[in-house]
């Protein structure tokens, strides 16, 4: 729009180029003003040519047909009173001269017409152009502050529960650093223990494990996975500790231990929802003979001269059923190991989604380190290394190494 | 009667003191002719109609128009005789103009009255006049 207003006082110019040359040619008779006229005529017919196209395409009608009366009048302008007089510069007649006047009047005042015109449609086109980039304009911010303040809305949420996810972490971290077991030595025997947080807030949960001296030579093994995550598990495995050491206080069989505490668990705590596995074994630590019962805990591993093999389970989940529990019997050499973990060490995930199983988890215990620590470290960093970036679910390892009555004495 | 001639005087005198009142001359005023398009002379008309007439026409009608005019050279002078508010129209007029009467006062055409256009016309300084 902006070129045709330019074209349009470009033609004006070459219009009057043309009418001066003629007035320089009829004062002067001075062919230099012909051929100027003649320059005028080109650049005036190639001009208006241009500003023809450009109303064609912006399909301004009313100008065009301006422009077509304009020309017409210049054309017609040469043809009746340029020509004439350029023939016979000597004879300037009245009338010849009030035709230029007409043509003139015409042609300025079309001219300025079609200027009105462009013009209106510029600033038209201008004002609706502004008027649609600030409508785009208002709909983008709103869009920005309807996103910034959900962004923010969400930000403040998100920082705030993981404020409190992280705070139940902790606390639920120290009671369960507060309830597990140190390492309470075992004549005989070399005990180790190590436990894996899960990296996720919510994974940090029930996995409990015991070792507690009953008399002088019988010693409580316990090793449990509770439902559920949080403090409450984490509460929970307090009371499954310290009910366990007291009902085996009084009643050291293994699965009379579990039977009453089944009983207990579903009185005491009256959720439905609640089980747990649970691994009770007592080890005379002066024959080495190991009696055990197992309710659903699977991950229970025997390493002997024969290599690794998992101890049975005897009977179902605590908290499902009144069911009775078989009791196991294991005579332990020196040298023998006993590996209790719990679930995390079976059901652990590598980043292709590879499970560890029994067998994994049996392997790995196969190429650890004999000693009792040592090896309870291993397991937890193969694990770690296992699953990659992150630890889907706890992991606690209990380890009980016989030494023999040698070692006693040693 | 009374009544109607009443009317019609009051009517002239609306009409009249309207035009008076936006006409960019006035009568007795010394002015001198100047038009505004690329050339400065004036056509001059023997009557308003036909000043009307060639500014509302077509090119061909004007064209066939000129010779009820004169064309008088830019920077003639001229007093005012009368004028009429916005009474020319055109089609290619931003609005419409004033029909000024002059009668010429130099020149060779000295004497001659006619009608021009309200932008040919120039006010001139009281310095200027005669």
């Amino acid at each position: 729009m902006q070129q045709a207003q330019i074209d349009m006082e470009e033609l004006l110019r070459l219009q009057i180029d043309e009418e001066n040359s003629l007035r320089g040619y009829l004062l002067t008779h001075d062919p230099f003003y012909r051929s100027e006229y003649r320059s005028a005529v080109a650049g005036y017919d190639a001009t208006q040519s241009a500003i023809r196209q450009t109303l064609q395409s912006q399909h301004l009608t009313t100008s065009g047909k301006l422009l077509a009366d304009y020309t017409h009048l210049q054309d017609e302008w040469r043809a009746t009173v340029a020509r004439p007089l350029l023939a016979h510069p000597h004879e300037r007649l009245q009338e010849l001269d009030k035709r230029n006047k007409l043509f003139s009047d015409y042609e300025t005042l079309t001219a300025g017409a079609i200027r009105r015109q462009l013009a209106s449609t510029g600033e038209q086109l201008a004002r609706s152009t502004q008027v649609q980039l600030d409508r785009s304009s208002y709909v983008r911010a709103a869009w920005v502050l309807v996103f910034g303040l959900l962004a923010i809305v969400f930000n403040v949420y998100r920082s705030r529960l993981n404020r409190e996810l992280e705070e139940e972490r902790a606390v639920t971290k120290i009671l369960q650093r507060a309830f597990r077991s140190e390492s309470i030595p075992l004549p005989h025997c070399e005990v180790g223990s190590a436990y894996l947080s899960a990296t996720s807030h919510i994974a940090v949960g029930g996995d409990v494990f015991d070792v507690y001296r009953l008399s002088e030579n019988r010693a409580l093994l316990l090793i449990a996975d509770i439902s559920g995550k949080g403090v409450d598990a984490a509460v929970l495995t307090a009371f499954v500790k310290f009910m366990v050491r007291a009902i085996a206080l009084r009643d050291s069989a293994p699965a009379e231990i579990l039977s009453e505490f089944n009983v207990v668990l579903a009185k005491a705590v009256g959720d439905p929802y609640l089980f747990a596995s649970m691994f009770v074994g007592v080890l005379d630590t002066d024959t080495f003979c190991l009696t055990y019962a197992s309710a659903g805990h699977d991950a229970a591993y025997l390493r002997g001269q024969d290599g690794v093999m998992p101890l049975k389970v005897t009977g179902p989940v605590l908290g499902v059923m009144e069911e009775p529990f078989g009791t196991e019997t294991v005579e332990l050499e020196a040298g023998d190991t006993l590996i209790l973990a719990t679930d995390g060490l079976t059901e652990v995930r590598n980043p292709a989604g590879e499970q560890l199983f029994d067998q994994g988890a049996m392997e790995l215990i196969a190429e650890a380190s004999p000693e009792a620590q040592p090896l309870a470290d291993e397991i937890v960093a193969k694990v770690r290394a296992w699953a990659g970036r992150s630890v889907p679910d706890d992991l606690a390892v209990l380890v009980v190494r016989v030494l023999g009555p040698e070692a006693a004495h040693a | 009667m009374h009544k109607v001639l009443l009317l019609l005087a009051v009517c002239w005198v609306g009409v009249a003191t309207t035009a008076l009142a936006d006409c960019r001359v006035h009568r007795g005023q010394h002015v001198v002719l100047y038009s505004t398009t690329d050339d400065p002379s004036v056509l001059m008309w023997d009557s308003r109609a036909r000043l009307r007439e060639y500014h509302a026409a077509s090119f061909d009608v004007a064209q066939a128009m000129l010779p009820h005019a004169l064309l008088v050279s830019p920077g003639t002078h001229a007093d005012v005789l009368a004028c009429i508010s916005s009474n020319v129209v055109s089609p290619l007029f931003l609005s419409p103009d004033d029909a000024v009467g002059v009668i010429v006062t130099s020149g060779s055409l000295r004497g001659v009255a006619r009608w021009v256009l309200g932008s040919d016309v120039r006010l001139m300084h009281a310095a200027t006049h005669r």
